[in-house]
């Protein structure tokens, strides 16, 4: 599945915000690479940029220094091609759409015809929703729906804005095993931003660890676990030693 | 539905007693059996007078509701355009309908036109506010969601705005709906020959007290209808 081309590389993207005060560094240079196919998790305190970084990534906002590029294009020319694909941590559904019109939303949008979006319900065990409304459906279910619509366009990069920070422990869980599950079978890069470090352990090839605000990149640590990856890993006296690590670093 | 009928059948029983017993002057308060039979005497003329108001209402009500909501998508796009209309639209709006209505009359004549106008007049302000807003209030993330797919602002407002503006646009048409009848109604006061307006105030010049009752039942069932057509329209519209 991987090559070791690089999909995604940020180099010495910065931000800073004026503020009544002068200007407000939210995040400091940084810098890394993803490669085609890769799954990377960013993890930092809350505040350190780590949302901020990911719309730069995207092209949602311009960075104050530094440059994106994604598969040799700037990441500007990414975006009005269609390379990148959002989930924030809402479902972000538009109430007045069928389910399955809401997944085929970017199919309009970008006028192409990519996957097939009842493919992807059912993807993401959503295989008979197809005609309900939103509203009709359970948070995680919504969220399931919002990551179907990410991937019906094939984007080349995936960007996740903690995704699954607003449902419950054991929803959370299901939903990064299917994530998983998916991610083997598409080939998408990931960037994933979470709070959660053994999300990001057991989720990712490599986890960047972000320094609190100004953010900085403080860690890149090469997650050592083979995959496929099964749930009984994380209660693995290696997989805790990761995580330690981790923890150790943020604080 | 029980509750309101048995109120209302009290009322009138009482009304009824009142007016018999205590001997009130009909011209004053007509009792409830005198306002049924000025109302079978006249039910040709009410019916086809509450329909002339109401005519004009509708006509004024899409006029007044089109141009708002025209104008709301304007405002959208055009900050200039919003801040060279919007305080004049607040100043149109704090102007009482009766101070401008006998100008209205006289630019308009005394026929259909002057009513519509300014059944249109109170109509459009509930809509414009209601719609500008509702097609501005737009989840950020939606807006995040649409730019990164690299959404064209024709994309944005007909598959985003315009469907989020519909619950706020059909709140904004409840309020012009029962608006737009006020509207008509002063405009026959001021300057007509036919409609329910004209009706009360030619049955107040010659003391037909319950002719008057009859007509303000006739254009308060109307404008109830109007209310309840436009709520139902809002709950097949926005059924989400």
């Amino acid at each position: 599945m991987k090559t070791d081309a690089a999909m995604v590389e940020v180099e010495s993207v910065s931000k800073s915000y004026a503020s009544a005060d002068g200007a407000v560094r939210a995040l400091d240079p940084v810098s890394f690479s993803a490669r085609d196919g890769e799954f990377i998790s960013i993890i930092g305190p809350s505040g350190c940029g780590k949302s901020t970084l990911l719309k730069i990534i995207g092209d949602l906002i311009g960075p104050s220094q530094g440059s994106v590029t994604v598969a040799g294009h700037s990441n500007h020319i990414a975006r009005q091609e269609g390379m990148f694909s959002f989930v924030f941590q809402n479902p972000v559904l538009l109430p007045w759409r069928r389910v399955i019109d809401n997944v085929r939303l970017p199919l309009e949008v970008l006028g192409r015809q990519s996957r097939d979006p009842r493919q992807l319900l059912a993807m993401v065990g959503l295989s008979g929703f197809e005609d309900r409304y939103p509203k009709e459906l359970s948070g995680g279910m919504q969220q399931r729906v919002a990551l179907a619509r990410a991937l019906t366009f094939d984007p080349k990069v995936l960007l996740m804005d903690e995704p699954f920070g607003a449902v419950d422990e054991f929803t959370r869980a299901a939903l990064n095993k299917q994530l998983l599950e998916i991610w083997q079978k598409i080939r998408v890069t990931v960037l994933l931003v979470t709070h959660s470090i053994s999300e990001a352990v057991f989720l990712s090839d490599r986890v960047i660890v972000l320094s609190s605000r100004p953010g900085r990149v403080k860690e890149v640590l090469e997650v050592p676990f083979l995959r496929p990856r099964e749930a009984a890993l994380q209660e693995t006296e290696p997989f805790q030693e990761v995580v330690k690590f981790l923890r150790a670093k943020l604080e | 539905m029980a509750v309101p009928v048995a109120t209302l059948v009290l009322l009138l029983c009482a009304w009824e007693a009142a007016a018999r017993l205590l001997h009130i002057n009909r011209v004053i308060l007509p009792a409830p059996s005198e306002i049924g039979v000025a109302f079978r005497r006249n039910y040709p003329r009410l019916f086809r007078e509450t329909g002339i108001t109401m005519e004009e209402s509708i006509l004024g009500f899409i006029l007044g509701g089109a141009s708002a909501y025209l104008l709301a998508v304007l405002f959208v796009y055009s900050q200039i355009i919003k801040d060279a209309v919007y305080p004049y639209a607040v100043a149109l709006k704090s102007t009482p309908l009766i101070a401008i209505a006998p100008l209205l009359v006289l630019w308009f004549g005394n026929g259909l036109l002057s009513k519509v106008v300014m059944s249109a007049l109170v109509a459009f302000f509930p809509v414009l506010v209601n719609s500008a807003n509702g097609l501005t209030a737009v989840d950020p993330e939606v807006l995040d969601l649409m730019k990164s797919l690299s959404a064209s602002g024709w994309q944005v407002l007909t598959k985003i705005r315009i469907p989020n503006s519909l619950s706020y646009l059909l709140a904004g048409l409840k309020i012009a709906s029962s608006m737009a009848v006020v509207g008509a109604v002063i405009g026959e006061f001021t300057g007509a020959t036919e409609g329910i307006g004209h009706l009360i105030n030619t049955s107040s010049y010659y003391l037909e007290t319950p002719l008057m009752f009859a007509g303000v039942i006739m254009i308060c069932v109307g404008g109830v209808f109007f209310f309840g057509f436009v709520s139902y329209l809002e709950r097949k519209i926005v059924f989400w």
